[in-house]
Parts: structure tokens; sequence; C-alpha cells
């Protein structure tokens, strides 16, 4: 099989998992090296999905021992098989490369034989691009579950990113639908790799010249809509992640059909708008200073489609509103609904100058249609007469209901806001 | 009837810092400051003509440097890069009120003047960040990499300090195809010229190979299920299409003998 017949079944493969970001390594070139890292990232295009292009995306294999129900390369499903060469995987990553379409490698794989036969392969390839070809750009991998730690940790030391896809939130759902593979298996390493990079930065304050391990950390994916777990729980295990295993990232991808399994869902469309929920969620906790707590629990465990997840939250914590933008701290700034980090930012820059007015807020993006009803501007107050939060949920939703129900079938037909690298995000 | 005043220099970020320097020293308060070549005279204005010199641009220079900060000259830099028709006078509103407010004025956000400032620098700033994903380099015989350009604003400078890192032991050229220059690297340094006359390309024997790799890795990565070209054409407008390989159907380089 030539290597356009193995792109296309090997890239078909790879497109469910989400993850494309090429960002938090700062990696140089060397003397006579191609390419480099670059710490923001870099999208280099953008596919009819909408999502960001950043890394070539590739199965090495998609000849599977695995039969997870809800994975398109599972052992017991008819389709075109295929398997790099890691000769031809470093060779299209080079010339990618050269022409500017990509910002690394993101290499994945089926597990082909054994997790450590899997691992073994990987390793022949970014050996090979670090050392033979000199190659500086970006480099993600899947660590395989079951893989010994060695392997593991010698791949850790050429790349710049290692992930292992949780994919199902619960154990039970794992035994359900994926009867070869147990949490336990996915933490373990996760762990380990935690610990090296834990461990290679205590090295490098005392050697500048330790050798790198992961500089950018680690991220996995969960599925969302494949099993019954609640966005309360889902919320909760990324939490952990970020706190526990200080994950970089955790990604969330709306389950796609790819088989008739009666153990599954069936559905018309992916969950996209719940999946959207969880990524402005799962914002809340890293930048705004939410905890998985404050937003959903027991009695309230799923996120209210109408409403992002931020506004559903002042809304049942009216009592803290409304706050006076030229005085509230910083971090109850985070808490008002439509103003972002950087109109957050710019707010308490902007107030050593001179009081804010509401004019000003609309020129520095915060999306007033919503904040107006959780903020007095020098004393003055813009919402509507009560601070009832029955009330207020009506104005925001009802506001322009023909409309905002128009964005959610569009929504629900074209896809979500998600993209590799930039998410742009109004929480 | 009082005639507006207009500030006409030789284009050059130069030129642009000797007329502050002009207009600070002889109190006027002009309409416009535009390079001279995109003038278009008229009754109601009155033109001073400003020959550049090294020394007085490198007053204004060090004298921002010193009383604001290096990001704030970076920041006007950037503006005069933008070639917007208005961006001469943004910029003179903006080092005044820089004057004014010392090294803070960054934090301004409110100041109507620092926020027309920094709306040019984040239009400048985003379409740099913009091609360094979507230039698109094609290898020529001999193994030169070459990749041709429109920007809205004047960024192939920035491009070339990128790529001189990334790309330091190839050859390339970039080429800025409506401003008719061009950035060549020669493995050791970059360097601009001017590059008008239309060049005779001939493609390395396993180009197109490649370019039909990608082509097909392109379309098979998409998910056909969360198909969104709205928000494709959000993050990629459309005038960027032209030169993407992935998209630029027409301008592939193999249809055509040399470029437009």
């Amino acid at each position: 099989m030539d290597a356009l017949s193995k792109l296309q079944i090997l890239a078909d493969a790879a497109k469910y998992d989400v993850s494309c970001s090429s960002s938090g390594s700062n990696r140089s070139n060397k003397k006579d090296g191609l390419g480099n890292a670059n710490t923001a990232g870099i999208c280099h295009s953008w596919s009819d999905d909408g999502r960001c292009i950043s890394l070539l995306k590739i199965l090495m294999s998609n000849y599977c021992i695995y039969d997870c129900a809800y994975c398109v390369n599972r052992i017991s499903n008819d389709l075109p098989r295929a398997t790099f060469t890691p000769k031809e995987i470093v060779d299209i990553t080079i010339n990618f490369y050269k022409r500017n379409y990509i910002e690394g490698l993101f290499l994945s794989s089926a597990v082909v034989k054994s997790p450590n036969h899997t691992m073994e392969m990987f390793l022949n390839v970014v050996k090979t691009l670090r050392e033979e070809e000199n190659f500086n750009g970006y480099i993600h991998i899947k660590a395989i579950p079951g893989a010994d730690k060695t392997l593991i940790d010698s791949v850790g030391k050429y790349v710049d990113r290692m992930s292992i896809n949780i994919e199902l939130p619960t154990d039970e759902g794992l035994k359900m639908l994926a009867p070869d593979k147990n949490h336990k298996d996915i933490l373990n390493p996760m762990r380990e790799i935690k610990n090296e990079i834990v461990k290679y930065k205590e090295e490098k304050k005392a050697f500048r010249s330790t050798p790198k391990y992961v500089p950018a950390g680690q991220t996995t994916q969960l599925i969302i809509g494949a099993t019954k777990d609640s966005d309360y729980r889902i919320i909760n295990l990324a939490e952990n992640l970020y706190k526990g295993y200080e994950l970089k990232r955790v990604y969330y991808s709306a389950f796609i059909p790819v088989s008739q399994n009666p153990l599954l869902p069936t559905y018309e469309k992916p969950p996209l708008l719940r999946e959207n929920r969880l990524y402005q969620a799962d914002w809340l906790l890293r930048f705004y200073g939410f905890k998985a707590d404050e937003l959903l629990d027991n009695s309230n465990q799923n996120f209210d489609l109408l409403l992002d997840p931020k506004c559903d939250w002042a809304l049942r914590n009216i009592h803290h509103f409304p706050v006076e933008i030229n005085k509230v701290d910083y971090n109850m700034l985070l808490r008002v609904p439509g103003i972002g980090v950087k109109s957050a930012l710019r707010i308490a820059s902007s107030r050593r100058f001179g009081k804010v007015t509401f004019d000003d807020l609309k020129k520095m993006g915060v999306v007033l249609k919503r904040a107006k009803y959780f903020i007095t501007c020098d004393g003055k107050y813009f919402g509507i007469k009560s601070m009832d939060s029955s009330l207020i949920k009506k104005n925001i939703i009802g506001m322009d209901e023909s409309l905002y129900s128009k964005q959610l079938s569009l929504f629900d037909l074209n896809g979500g806001i998600l993209g590799g690298e930039r998410i742009s995000l109004s929480v | 009837m009082e005639k507006e005043l207009v500030y006409l220099y030789d284009g050059s970020f130069e030129g642009l810092l000797t007329c502050v320097y002009e207009i600070y020293y002889r109190k006027d308060d002009p309409k416009k400051i535009i390079p001279k070549e995109c003038n278009r005279f008229s009754l109601i204005e009155e033109y001073i003509q400003i020959d550049t010199d090294t020394e007085k641009f490198k007053k204004v220079y060090e004298s921002i440097e010193r009383k604001i900060s290096r990001e704030f000259l970076r920041t006007v830099f950037y503006i005069y890069l933008s070639e917007e028709e208005d961006s001469g006078i943004i910029i003179l509103d903006y080092i005044r009120t820089g004057y004014k407010f010392g090294r803070d004025v960054l934090n301004y956000q409110t100041n109507p003047h620092v926020r027309a400032a920094n709306e040019v620098y984040r239009r400048v700033s985003y379409e740099r960040h913009r091609y360094l994903g979507l230039l698109r380099f094609k290898m020529l015989e001999g193994g030169v990499l070459y990749a041709t350009i429109e920007p809205d604003h004047n960024i192939i400078s920035m491009l070339g300090g990128h790529f001189s890192q990334r790309m330091s032991s190839e050859y390339w050229i970039i080429h800025d195809v409506k401003r008719n220059i061009a950035v060549f690297y020669n493995k050791e340094q970059w360097i601009i010229r001017s590059l008008n006359e239309s060049i005779d390309l001939r493609f390395d024997e396993n180009e197109q190979s490649y370019q039909e790799l990608w082509k097909t890795y392109y379309k098979h990565i998409s998910i056909p299920n969360r198909k969104n070209l709205r928000q494709k054409r959000a993050y990629m407008p459309t005038r960027y299409w032209k030169h993407l390989v992935e998209e630029g159907v027409q301008n592939n380089g193999f249809n055509k003998t040399n470029l437009d």
C-alpha cells in the first residue's frame, strides 16, 4: 500500500481525538536542525469541521487487539486497516514541516500486538526524528496503558507532550464498553509521568543541562454521552485530574456513534451543546477560580443547556450581586457573567486611572446583555428593577428567545465551538 | 477658512518619527500624517513635507524608550506596519498620551487614544500570528523553499525573524506579492529586497506528491458529523485561501508557469 492510501486510512482513524494543541513547549532549534516549538502554539489550517490543524495527527496503525464498543478501530469492526512504517512517518513529518503545513507530529496508535510492542514502535519514530533528522518541532505521543514504565520514560525524553485517554469517565462505563481496560491501568502511567515531570523540574533547578522530559505536560480526553455519567461526575473527575495529576488539559469529545452496539445510546446528532457547556465549566475551573462543587451538586447533576455555567452559578448565588465594578476585587470580577479574563484584567488596570463607566465596559469587550444584571457602575444599576433570580433568568434566556432558540439549533446542526488551539469561549 | 494641516513623509518609520519631532517642535496639530505617495491633493488641505532626518528620528525613538517603555515603542512600530490610512495620526495621539502618563499608559484601557492604538496593534499582531501558520512553502528545484503571501499589513519582516530560527538550515524566500518585496534567507542571515518581476518557478520533482499528501490529510482529518464551515471561515477568512495548498486549488503552482 502506498503512503497516500495509508494516510487516508490512518488520518480517518485518528480524527476523533480532539487534541491538536501545539502549545506549552519552548524547545528551540539546534545547529543544523529543523524546527522549534512556539510556547503559544500555532494553528496552520482549519478543516471543514472548524477545528484547528496544528499537528500531523495520525495513527501509526489501526490494527487493534481490543474491542472497545465506542471506538471505530475496535477489532470487530470491518474497515480498511493499515500500518505506517517509521520511515514513512518520519518522511511525511519532515516534508510537511518544511513546507510549514504543521507544527509537528501527534502520533497515536491502536494497540498492535501488545502495549509494549506499540510503545517500541513509537520510540523508534521519535528517536529517528530527534536524533537522525535533528527535528526540533513539536511531538505529542500517546502513552499506551499497560506498557512498561521504562519504555514510557524513554519516549518521554524525546517528546513535548504525552497523553493517555481516559475516554469513559467511570470504571462502570469502562467495564461495560471497554472490557479490556480499567481506570487503574490508565491512571497509573499518568501518575508515573507526572512524577517524572516533577523530578525533571527539580533536577533542572540543580543542573541547567538536564534533558527535557515532556515539557508541555500531559492531557487526556473524555467521551461525552457514550455512558450515563452525569456532568457532575465528569467535572469532578476533571478537577481531580488537574489537581492530582497536574494535567495541562482535559478534552471533552461529544460521542459520535461509530457502531450499532446495543450497549451504546443512539443519537441523531452528537451532544455538542453539552460538550460546549463542559468546556465552559472546564474554563471556570482552570482560569476563574471556581470549584466543581460550586458549579453542580448531587441534587443538580447536569448543566442547564439554556444557560452557561457561570450565569447559572450567579443566579443561584444572587445574594452576592450586584457588585460595583469600580470597587469589587479581581477574583469577584471574574465571577460576573459576561466578564472574561481579558476584560477583568482591563477593568482592573483601568480603574487606577479613573472611574470605569458603563460605556467603557462595552468597549472593553464585556458582554453587557448578561453582565448588566449583576453589576453597578459608579452606583448606577442597568438591569431590571428586582434582583429576583428567576426574573433575571427569564430576561437572559427570553431576551431574544427566537434568536436564542435559533442559535441552539444552528449549534446542533453545525457542531460546537471546539478548535484544537484557539478556543474562544465567552463565559 | 482655515486649511487642514497634513504632514507628508517618505513612508519610512524613520520619516514618521521625524514628523513627530517636527510637530512637537513647531507645536502643530495636523489632521493627517501620511506617506507622500499615498497623498491625493485637496484644496482644503495645507501640506508640510518632512525630509527624514536620522538624528531627529533617534531623538524621538530614544526618548520614547526612556520615558515610556520598549513595549510602547513596539506597539508604535506595529501600528506603523499596519499601513492603515489613519495610522500616522493614531501614532501621534498615542505618543502624546504616552508622554503624559509615562510607563503606565499601556494599562490605560479607557483612554480613547490608547484604545485606538491597541486596536490597530491587535490587528497587526493577529495577522502576524496567523501567517506563522498559514504561510505555505513550496520546494523549488535545488531545494529552495518559496512562499507567496498577500497580507493586509506589512508584516514580512516579522515573518523573517520567525522562520530564520525555525528553518535555520534551509534556503528560503518569502514573497509579498502585494507589496513586491521579499525576504531572502541564505542559512546565515535574512534580508528584505524588492522583488517585482514574476519569477519562473521550477518545482522539485517531489513537490506535487507532498501537496497531494497534504490535501488528502486535510480532507480526511475533518469529522463529517461536526461540519461547520462558518466557524472555519471565522478562524481562517477566505482572503487567506488563495495561497494555501489545501484550499487555493487554482494557485497550487502547477497550473501556471509563473506567478501573477
